[in-house]
């Protein structure tokens, strides 16, 4: 275990090096974090504008549905994008046979094998934006709530690590899949509304298909104290499953490469 | 130490003719074949031991170092490295190995090769004074100093394949495979690289597979040699021997200052080269010194050589027989189904 914690930590070091090897591109990312912290919030400013609450959201509740959506994009971007683009190239030009090669698990290389660490700030964003929610109610979450909404955020990334992972292995036998990151990111933007907003079918497919909901509403829920129980334990359930799903047919994916010719 | 015994390693390949109606019929309907890229090849090489792999391009030598190094799973037959079975890919069989491919690469592009450096220290679990004493060696054996901070993308193609090099072997394995480690090096690099390799191998015991299309390579570095072409093993033996069987005699090429009579170079042996005042004869072994003596006596040279046929030759000639050899069984195989 020793071993897989320095790697993630040399992990760290390289990507934050490798982002800062070419200076201009380092600020200008720096500078984009702080544009977009403030384009997430301009939708929930114009919808709100005028209305005292929207599917039952009151505007700070709906800021903590951004708030989550803000860390979870955080993550997405700055471990699972750079991540998934730099194992489509090395399956292309075959340099993930050196992955193969080192004594650890490839899916613990291949997760986190590229960090940008410019998206700490969208983490801490979302951090701040919540603490604000909470001064415009006027009332702290109670510790429960705080620890649910927690477990909540945690079961979400392992969501949306799990579909990944389904993305990375299907990178195996169908290799041009850059553009599934645009699909994804496109997809995860619907995340930014608590899932309330939408009706019928797409609340269906937005909690359990693609389940947006799980990463965003449910933890802010949770934080307010609304949610329940058992819908907390089936969310759980449902990550771990998908979890273990993910890690099954990675591993059959792992088994099916045939690497790139030499 | 190294065992295949009847390896095999099969693809299925998507087919299609050339042309935009064939492709939109792949489309729907897809045609595969099965190609044996290793077909029944079995060799063991002892600890310790440098071996040659050769054959022609698609022979099947990076498939069979690939399965030999846990890349990819055999279709049939036996393999076992070290006492593992590769495919397995247990963490102390990947700790004993490693496989450097010369147009593939495993250097951070954007940061200087010490980062990959210590990347490999994680992975490996490599304490922190070994890989310091290991690195230490390393730079010193390849001249490594003046490229471990500069960045990757600002190392020539040579100095590239150093710094590859270094981080293949941090983890001190003891079975190397080297698939093609001096492709694109000029000659200087060629030989720093050839005698690091050599200079491992005796230090650390470690047990050598090499495959190059540089013949100097193999000559310079492995007595034994084990050659395939499609897929199948054509030869395994000591490389001196195997030149001596295909080819017994000698080269002797030497540059004339003055000239030389026709009929005289006739008598002294076959010429195979003839570059204005330089020639190359191919004489029987037990006859050069007689011919040494006639060459040397008469006539004024400036320089001679006496060294065996190159391996291209030989090479070139076994290719050819296992080539007609699998003609013949191919062609009594479509006649036997005939007559059937």
């Amino acid at each position: 275990m020793t071993r897989y914690f320095k790697l993630l930590l040399v992990q760290l070091r390289v990507s934050a090096a490798a982002g800062m090897a070419y200076r201009a591109d380092f600020l200008l990312e720096g500078v984009m974090a702080l544009a977009w912290m403030g384009l997430t919030l301009l939708p929930i400013k114009v919808l709100f504008d005028g209305r005292g609450s929207v599917a039952g959201w009151d505007e700070p509740s709906a800021y903590l549905v951004i708030a989550f959506f803000m860390a979870v994009r955080a993550v997405m971007e700055g471990v699972v994008s750079p991540s998934f683009v730099d194992l489509v190239e090395r399956i292309r030009s075959g340099a993930f046979d050196y992955v193969l090669l080192k004594p650890v698990d490839a899916q613990a290389i291949v997760s986190a094998s590229r960090f940008e660490p410019w998206k700490t700030f969208d983490l801490l964003g979302g951090i701040a934006l919540a603490i604000y929610a909470f001064t415009l109610r006027g009332a702290p979450p109670a510790v429960a709530d705080l620890a649910l909404a927690l477990l909540m955020f945690v079961a979400g990334l392992f969501a949306m690590y799990s579909l990944w992972i389904l993305c990375a292995a299907a990178s195996f036998w169908v290799v041009r899949l850059d553009n599934l990151t645009y699909l994804l990111g496109a997809i995860f933007d619907t995340a930014r509304w608590p899932v309330q907003v939408f009706r019928g079918i797409w609340r269906f497919v937005f909690t359990f298909v693609i389940p947006v909901a799980v990463m965003t509403t449910y933890p802010a829920m949770a934080l307010l104290g609304r949610l329940g129980m058992r819908t907390a334990l089936v969310t759980i359930g449902g990550a771990i499953l998908l979890l273990v799903f993910s890690r099954l047919v990675w591993r059959a994916a792992i088994r099916s490469y045939t690497s790139a010719s030499s | 130490m190294i065992r295949a015994r009847n390896l095999e390693k099969h693809f299925k390949v998507h087919k299609r003719p050339p042309g935009f109606v064939s492709a939109m019929r792949s489309l729907v309907r897809r045609k595969y074949e099965v190609v044996k890229a290793v077909d029944g090849v079995s060799f063991t090489i002892e600890r310790g031991e440098r071996v040659g792999f050769l054959g022609p391009n698609g022979a099947g030598k990076t498939t069979t170092l690939k399965v030999l190094s846990g890349l990819l799973h055999p279709t049939r037959g036996e393999v076992e490295v070290e006492g593992f079975v590769p495919f397995r890919r247990q963490t102390r069989f990947l700790e004993a190995i490693t496989l450097v491919m010369g147009q593939k690469s495993q250097l951070i592009w954007d940061l200087p090769p010490s980062e990959t450096y210590a990347m490999n220290r994680a992975v490996f679990d490599v304490p922190h004074a070994q890989f310091r004493q290991t690195l230490a060696e390393l730079t010193e054996l390849l001249d490594l100093a003046p490229l471990l901070d500069k960045p990757t993308r600002q190392l020539s193609l040579g100095e590239r394949m150093k710094c590859e090099l270094a981080a293949a072997l941090l983890h001190r394995p003891t079975t190397l495979f080297l698939d093609e480690p001096t492709i694109g090096l000029d000659v200087a690099m060629q030989v720093a690289i050839r005698d690091f390799v050599r200079s491992y191998n005796q230090k650390h015991e470690a047990t050598v597979l090499l495959t190059s299309h540089y013949m100097d390579d193999v000559v310079a570095l492995c007595p034994r040699i084990i050659v395939i072409d499609a897929g199948t093993l054509i030869h395994d033996g000591d490389l001196r021997q195997l030149i001596k069987t295909m080819d017994p005699d000698k080269r002797v090429s030497f540059t004339l200052t003055d000239g030389i009579p026709e009929d005289a170079i006739a008598k002294l042996g076959t010429v195979l080269v003839r570059d204005g005042q330089r020639l190359t004869i191919k004489v029987p072994e037990r006859e050069i010194p007689g011919v040494v003596g006639q060459l040397l006596g008469p006539y004024k040279v400036a320089d001679l050589a006496i060294e065996d046929p190159p391996l291209e030759e030989i090479l070139r000639v076994m290719f050819g027989k296992s080539r007609e050899a699998r003609d013949l069984v191919d062609n009594g195989a479509a006649a036997r189904e005939a007559a059937g």
